[in-house]
């Protein structure tokens, strides 16, 4: 399917708020642990969101309720415009789902799993097959089209997965860690499918891990922790890139010297490890600087006032900084 | 690539009424294909197949040629016991494989990974509890047909009619579908394979071996002593010939087998014994020799009990009165079969069911 063709549908068929995800309140409890413990997100089409949470934090539980496997003790749901549960066929035929961890058929070819798949749908077989032929180039897996999945690595199986995820043209994506065990090319492809299914009008939710491979492709973040929704400290921008104000990660040998002499200039800092104490050595702080330019005034001025500056650097991983700012432990 | 393809590009439409129980043949066949595919090519299925049918043909020539030597010259009662000898083979071995083949469809599947991203396209449950019986059942039917030429081969030696072949065959196929439900009802409830193979293995146990021993435990209880009638016979005072026949009433022990009997109705082989036919065909001296006929008569003359007359008067032509049990049992033990077969597919088709509110304990979705 070429950006064109996408894009001539997304206009097609409109996309409205029903084509995306909403959850009110939503809890759930495996026996005395509360894996959901209230959870509020709203993913709109269009966009990527990112699910970000610790281990445990009720990422996986989320997307299973989403996908319409597990049914919420409580709250709202709506995918795609159908409430998993009261109307689970009508959400699962509009929903695709690529679990954290999944097998496949060892037996069957990669043609033959998303020919299943295909017929699991009740799609029609013509169409479908060409469908199929699509997505296998898309994944990369065409050489590997007529040979046992037996022998795919793990990469290549969790591509075969995502293929799966997409063999029905679904309006919604839960993809549940996948990038886990894909090599930095397949990363990057991942990225641009995922960014091209956005675009083409399609709701795309993401849990992962990797913090900076979710930032780079992620329009949206929703932070769990502890089965709940939490609004980290955005004040810095997650996901504001761009206009003139930028971040900057500077490091000092010596962290009071930095520190005293950006107080003495007048500049706003804050500790780049808010959650570790501060030390007498080296050490570094965030400062918000004006464009590149800013960036090197603020250079040229440290290390002419005696700073012992070891690096400047724009600072990566808002998302990971958010992340870490979360109060809640890991458990 | 055309836009033209995208207003037909494969849109996925649920059924009008998607209920858990609704089923097509296209939603069935493609679990079922699914299931085939991945089993006869991740087994050594045709091994598994050629060892069988050597097997059981060995095991049939062995115990033809064993007949004849013991007891050479009489064809029509070697050929009844060699037909029983095969088909309780055929059966008995089928029971032991048959188990294996269903027990760890659904828990396997979860195991791999595979399951839910089944259940979450628009199949419904009770299409993928179908399609996964419908391939167990296939499997061991291959089996089954294995093994026919020798079930041909001992009914072309003596009496058994043809159809006897047939009855068996048919038989064997709707026992082996009853353990595939249980097999599969088993691996919906127990999260380890393990489990519900053994879980399975044990109900099959319990169905063969475990209703003839509750019978024979359960027989003394059954047994009393109680006045009864008794037909017997009045001798001739002078030649001592026997003249006629009188009924009286006498006190004896009688086992009440008709309120046990069904126990012995379940068993599959007596299920097979009573719903083969063979020997419906012969007179009584064949009968003798053939151990499904007096498999079949034993169990009916247990259902009868001690509610008939008791017939001693063995003298008299035509005085003696056949004991009339000639009510078939097997559609009972037949019935109870695919009863638990059906009991297990129901419990896999609610366990199959989306959204789930429980989970099996130790288990995850995905």
């Amino acid at each position: 399917m070429t950006t064109q063709d996408a894009a001539a549908e997304a206009a097609g068929s409109g996309t409205t708020t029903d084509d995306g995800i909403v959850v009110r309140g939503v809890t759930r409890a495996f026996g005395a642990v509360q894996a959901l413990a209230g959870v509020d997100l709203e993913a709109r089409p269009g966009a990527v969101t990112a699910l970000v949470g610790p281990n445990g934090s009720g990422k996986t539980t989320l997307l299973l309720v989403l996908a319409g496997l597990l049914t919420p003790d409580g709250g709202e749901v709506s995918v795609a415009g159908h409430d998993p549960v009261t109307a689970g066929p009508a959400a699962r035929a509009r929903t695709g789902w690529m679990p954290d961890a999944f097998g496949t058929w060892d037996s069957l070819t990669a043609r033959e799993v998303l020919t299943t798949f295909a017929d699991a749908y009740r799609l029609d077989r013509a169409p479908s097959r060409r469908r199929i032929d699509e997505l296998l180039a898309t994944v990369h897996l065409t050489e590997y089209a007529d040979r046992p999945a037996s022998v795919l690595s793990r990469g290549q199986k969790q591509r075969l997965g995502l293929a799966r995820a997409l063999v029905h043209d679904p309006q919604v994506l839960l993809l549940d860690e996948p990038a886990s065990g894909l090599d930095p090319r397949s990363r990057v492809d991942l990225r641009q499918l995922l960014r091209r299914l956005a675009d083409e009008g399609r709701t795309v939710l993401v849990s992962s891990h990797v913090l900076t491979e979710l930032e780079e492709m992620s329009d949206d973040a929703v932070f769990l922790s502890r089965g709940r929704t939490v609004v980290p400290d955005t004040s810095h921008g997650v996901t504001s890139p761009g206009d003139g104000r930028r971040t900057f990660h500077v490091r000092a040998l010596s962290l009071p010297a930095l520190t005293a002499w950006l107080d003495a200039a007048g500049a706003a800092w804050r500790p780049d490890e808010p959650w570790t104490a501060p030390t007498t050595g080296p050490g570094g702080v965030l400062v918000e600087v004006n464009g590149d330019e800013g960036a090197a005034a603020l250079i040229r001025d440290a290390v002419a006032g005696g700073v012992p500056l070891v690096s400047a650097a724009p600072a990566a991983g808002a998302l990971e900084r958010a992340y870490l700012t979360l109060e809640e432990e890991r458990r | 690539m055309t836009t033209v393809e995208l207003d037909e590009h494969p849109v996925a439409v649920p059924p009008a009424h998607p209920g858990h129980w609704h089923v097509t043949w296209h939603g069935v066949r493609t679990v079922a294909a699914l299931e085939l595919r991945q089993r006869v090519r991740s087994t050594r299925w045709v091994v598994a197949l050629v060892a069988w049918f050597v097997v059981v043909g060995g095991l049939t020539l062995l115990i033809s040629g064993a007949l004849s030597a013991v007891d050479d010259g009489a064809d029509r009662q070697r050929g009844a016991l060699l037909f029983a000898a095969v088909t309780f083979l055929v059966l008995g071995l089928g029971l032991l494989v048959t188990p294996t083949l269903a027990s760890t469809s659904i828990n396997g599947d979860r195991a791999a990974g595979t399951l839910a991203t089944l259940q979450v396209t628009l199949l419904t449950p009770a299409e993928i509890a179908l399609g996964k019986v419908l391939a167990a059942w296939t499997a061991s039917c291959a089996f089954l047909l294995a093994s026919v030429p020798f079930l041909g081969f001992a009914a072309a030696v003596g009496p058994t009619p043809w159809w006897s072949v047939l009855r068996v065959v048919v038989l064997v196929a709707v026992l082996l579908a009853a353990v595939c439900g249980m097999g599969l009802g088993f691996s919906a409830l127990v999260a380890r394979p393990a489990g519900s193979t053994v879980l399975t293995f044990v109900t099959v146990a319990a169905l063969v071996l475990g209703t003839p021993l509750l019978f024979g435990v359960t027989y003394p209880s059954v047994e009393q002593t109680e006045s009864v009638q008794v037909r017997v016979q009045r001798t001739d005072d002078v030649t001592g010939n026997p003249t006629t026949c009188e009924l009286t009433t006498q006190q004896r022990s009688v086992a009440h087998t008709e309120r046990t009997w069904w126990l012995l109705a379940l068993n599959p082989f007596v299920v097979m014994a009573d719903g083969a036919g063979t020997s419906s065909s012969l007179d009584q001296a064949e009968a003798r020799n053939d151990p499904l006929g007096v498999l079949r008569e034993g169990v009916r003359l247990a259902r009868t009990g001690a509610s008939a007359t008791i017939d001693e008067c063995w003298g008299v032509d035509g005085g003696r009165v056949e004991p009339t049990a000639d009510a078939p049992i097997w559609p009972w033990g037949l019935g109870v079969n695919l009863l638990l077969g059906a009991a297990g597919f129901v419990v896999a088709v609610r366990r199959l069911s989306l959204p789930q509110g429980k989970l099996a304990r130790g288990t995850r979705v995905a």
